[in-house]
């Protein structure tokens, strides 16, 4: 799929609705479930105020419904919690909410999954003891579909949120006409506690009501959906974002009305139980197949939900990267277009919570919902910032709808933390403050980094065609080392010698090039070859002018095409990692595959032309080392060219060139595939490289960060690239570093 | 659905690019035009070159509007204006030849959202 896609299909409100509802909709799965199972911990009496509590939550619902319909109004590009915080109340809160939202899209997997699989396990009992392997397997089937991309599916999407929301009307319907004459009693009407006769205070009511606000969560999606709704944009969302609040509410306060008519007891005390939809269901219509259609459905929805952070989580670990917050690694699409890094934590860390947990999800809800409201409470507040700011017109019915909105989920978020804490949610407590501390720390190292690379005291300086001593690395005598002689020539470096670790060498090599004197380097001084080139490298180092470049090349003929060659020589690929990393050189690779050499032409001829290519991601030290470098080889023809840019850093990087005065033209291609490696081969092949009339040198800066925590901060971009380029006859690749 | 997800991606965004600037008024596709015809046509940008060399300083854009690839040249920019990649372009002047290309020079034009802007 390409870039141009994306944002192609505009979703109408009947599609919509159940794309960004499915995790608020399925919450309904287990809110009552929750209120009556806290309430069962006191006595079977307690039970009856499942209903007050159930009307508490259902408030609480319409205040957030009505308060994010502003949201989806003032934000029509997309008003998440962390956009809206960071924006209006500044950086700390916006990381706040940002951590709070990565911690809950985690436990809005586990929870939905493990919910699915209890009603999975509810309609067929024998698959209780392998509910973790269920809910793994219900992970990695979504983890592989969002992987793929799921995007185009919105008609798929459609079946499990309508079937669950018809199905659960319906049972509800069923139950109202059923309850005329007396509700039919359901399966656990008759169980009897061991503990009777505890009596209900205030915090019990309030733990209560604090686990029914798990009704609440998934309602901020469609604030973040809203660029996907069809115009009128945010009148569509803030439509879609009522009808599904309706909805919400009636199943919601529909299940508890019957659970408490037919005198359901969930309780911790059985350790097999059916939910309380499924035993509504069960009492409603025996165990006939509409039983089984509900319990379908109901883990299609919570599948879904669970589906609905996969969307969410990544795009805010790539608007958390984009912001220099998270790994820049967060930010690539992968090639179909979505956000494999992002995709992949999320289900590490979700399975890693049911596995934790034992798939029970009376411990897993404990966790949740303190992000919700945190975030929650941030985002309003963050809009009444606005309405302040901006005083549209009636901004102050709207700052007031959102400062009510926000005080009342404060003051929830104080409860659930109350009610919670020492049930669990202590863990996300801790959580919190560490992943913003991380996101902190990740900042100012991006910082630090581009400070370097902009530093003008570190602008590389001047360099002329030539300026380069060149050392040719061999451990045998054969057509890629006579084709590093060829090209070593082509550049008339102010030296060139040649090492090798292999004393047989030696003779062929006076052969082959006469003028260029050979060294072996003995063992004797100990150490690896690295250490023993290393040691070459710096003794080179001392005798010639600081600012020339010292360029090693490595040249090889590979037998086969294919990853196999790189495993067959580990300690060459070793070799030039560590020469990348840690030599003060840059490392020119001159790759030949066998069967591409001619045996009756000289390989140690001068390429006839040699098209220097410099790989660009933006303009800065690192990039501007790379084109000096490029100046030094003499080469028919320099140019720099970028691929896969995000449209306005194109322009930018544009505007950057010209002001720089780099007298060499830029190109910038799309990569509409998001494959750097790939567009690079397109773009090189029109050249027509053969290695011995022609050849390409494509010339990649690479930032050496010092310490090792830091590596998993840069992406491994001139990798993947190397690796590509490794196969392409007559392409040769520089890496020139450059240390931060 | 299914039958877009079996189409190779590069065919279903040249239809999509097809799409959106058939839907422009006033321009003409790129496939059936012949050199020295004025003409006004619309594309998404697909590559940009500058080359600030003296004596060959100019600006590059390649358009792209499904049916075919269009060069638009401009001599001697400073700046590339609000030009990006993605973005939609609708170029006016009379249809040269760069080689295998076609090309306007110094173009009368018009920057617009592409088609993937929401």
């Amino acid at each position: 799929m390409s870039s141009g896609e994306l944002h192609h299909t505009l979703l109408p409100k009947i599609i919509a609705l159940p794309i960004f509802s499915s995790d608020a909709l399925s919450s309904v799965a287990y809110a009552s479930q929750e209120i009556i199972l806290v309430l069962t911990g006191v006595s079977l009496a307690a039970i009856g105020h499942v209903m007050p509590i159930s009307l508490a939550v259902a408030s609480l619902l319409v205040i957030v419904v009505i308060s994010y319909r502003q949201t989806v109004r003032a934000y029509p590009s997309g008003g998440g919690a962390y956009i809206v915080a960071h924006e209006n109340l500044g950086t700390f809160p916006g990381l706040l909410a940002a951590s709070a939202l990565m911690i809950d899209y985690i436990l809005t997997v586990s929870v939905s999954i493990t919910a699915g699989a209890d009603a999975v396990v509810s309609a067929v009992p024998d698959l209780a003891h392998v509910k973790v392997e269920l809910c793994i397997a219900f992970i990695l089937f979504i983890t592989l579909a969002n992987l793929r991309g799921v995007r185009e599916s919105g008609i798929l999407f459609s079946v499990p949120t309508y079937g669950f929301v018809i199905s659960i009307y319906i049972l509800i319907i069923t139950g109202f006409v059923k309850c005329i004459g007396g509700c039919p009693p359901a399966e656990s009407a008759h169980v009897t506690l061991e503990h009777t006769a505890g009596a209900v205070s205030i915090f019990i009511l309030l733990r209560a009501f604090a686990a029914g606000t798990s009704a609440l969560t998934g309602v901020e999606a469609i604030s973040n959906g809203v660029p996907a709704f069809r115009y009128p944009q945010s009148r569509n969302a803030a439509t879609t974002l009522a009808i599904m609040g309706t909805i919400s509410v009636s199943m919601f306060l529909g299940i508890s009305w019957l659970a408490h008519g037919t005198h359901v007891v969930y309780t911790e005390e059985l350790t097999t139980q059916r939910t309380v939809i499924a035993q509504i269901a069960a009492a409603m219509f025996a165990n006939g197949w509409f039983f089984y259609v509900i319990q379908v459905m109901t883990a299609a929805i919570l599948i879904l939900a669970a589906n609905t952070a996969y969307q969410d989580f990544p795009r805010l670990a790539s608007i958390l990267a984009r912001d220099r917050f998270m790994p820049r690694q967060f930010l690539n699409r992968g090639d179909r277009l979505v956000f494999s890094n992002g995709i992949l934590i999320l289900a590490v860390f979700a399975s890693g919570l049911i596995w934790a947990f034992r798939a029970d999800i009376n411990h897993l809800i404990q966790l949740y919902l303190v992000g919700v409201f945190i975030s929650f409470t941030l985002s309003q507040f963050g809009m009444v910032v606005h309405w302040r700011k901006t005083h549209e017109p009636g901004w102050r019915r709207s700052a007031f709808i959102n400062l009510f909105g926000g005080s009342v989920t404060a003051v929830v978020l104080c409860v659930v933390v109350a009610t919670k804490f020492s049930k669990g949610a202590w863990i996300v407590i801790v959580a919190i403050p560490l992943l913003l501390m991380t996101m902190r720390a990740i900042h100012s190292h991006y910082r630090d980094l581009s400070a370097a690379l902009a530093h003008p005291e570190r602008r590389p300086p001047d360099k002329r065609p030539g300026d380069q001593h060149l050392v040719i690395y061999t451990e045998r005598i054969d057509a890629a080392a006579a084709r590093a002689v060829g090209y070593a020539r082509s550049v008339r470096p102010k030296s060139v010698t040649a090492i090798t670790t292999d004393t047989a060498c030696q003779a062929a090599w006076s052969r082959l090039a006469p003028e260029i004197p050979i060294e072996t380097l003995n063992g004797t001084s100990g150490g690896s070859t690295f250490k023993r080139v290393e040691a070459y490298l710096e003794a080179r180092r001392a005798q010639i002018a600081g600012d020339d470049f010292l360029t090693v090349i490595t040249p090889e003929v590979l037998q086969t095409q294919g990853l196999g060659e790189v495993i067959r020589h580990p300690a060459l690929h070793r070799l030039k990692a560590q020469l990348v990393g840690e030599a003060n050189a840059q490392v020119m690779d001159i790759p030949v595959l066998r069967s591409t050499i001619d045996p009756t032409v000289d390989q140690a001829h001068e390429p006839g032309r040699n098209y220097a290519i410099v790989l660009l991601a933006g303009l800065h030290n690192a990039s501007l080392q790379a084109i000096e470098y490029a100046e030094t080889l003499r080469a028919t023809d320099i140019r720099a060219v970028s691929f896969g840019l995000d449209p306005e850093e194109t322009e930018r990087l544009g505007n950057e060139w010209l002001a720089a005065r780099i007298p060499h033209p830029l190109e910038i291609d799309d990569s509409p595939f998001r494959d750097i490696g790939i567009s690079l081969i397109q773009y090189i092949r029109p050249f027509e490289p053969d290695g011995i009339r022609s050849v390409v040198t494509v010339v990649i800066p690479e930032f050496i960060v010092t310490k090792r925590r830091h590596h998993f901060l840069h992406g491994k971009t001139a990798l993947i690239v190397k690796r590509h380029l490794l196969f392409e006859p007559g392409v040769i690749t520089v890496s020139v570093p450059y240390r931060i | 659905m299914v039958e877009k997800l079996a189409r190779p991606p590069e065919e279903v965004r040249a239809e999509n690019v097809r799409d959106w600037a058939s839907a422009l008024e006033g321009t003409v596709p790129i496939a059936g035009l012949a050199a020295r015809q004025r003409c006004k046509v619309a594309g998404v940008v697909q590559n940009i070159r500058i080359d600030p060399r003296p004596g060959r300083d100019s600006m590059e854009v390649t358009i792209t509007d499904g049916t075919g690839t269009m060069i638009a040249k401009w001599l001697g920019r400073q700046g590339m204006a609000g030009v990006q990649l993605g973005i939609g372009l609708v170029v006016e002047g009379i249809v040269g030849e760069q080689g295998r290309d076609r090309m306007i020079l110094n173009p009368e034009y018009q920057l617009l959202p592409g088609p993937e802007a929401g």
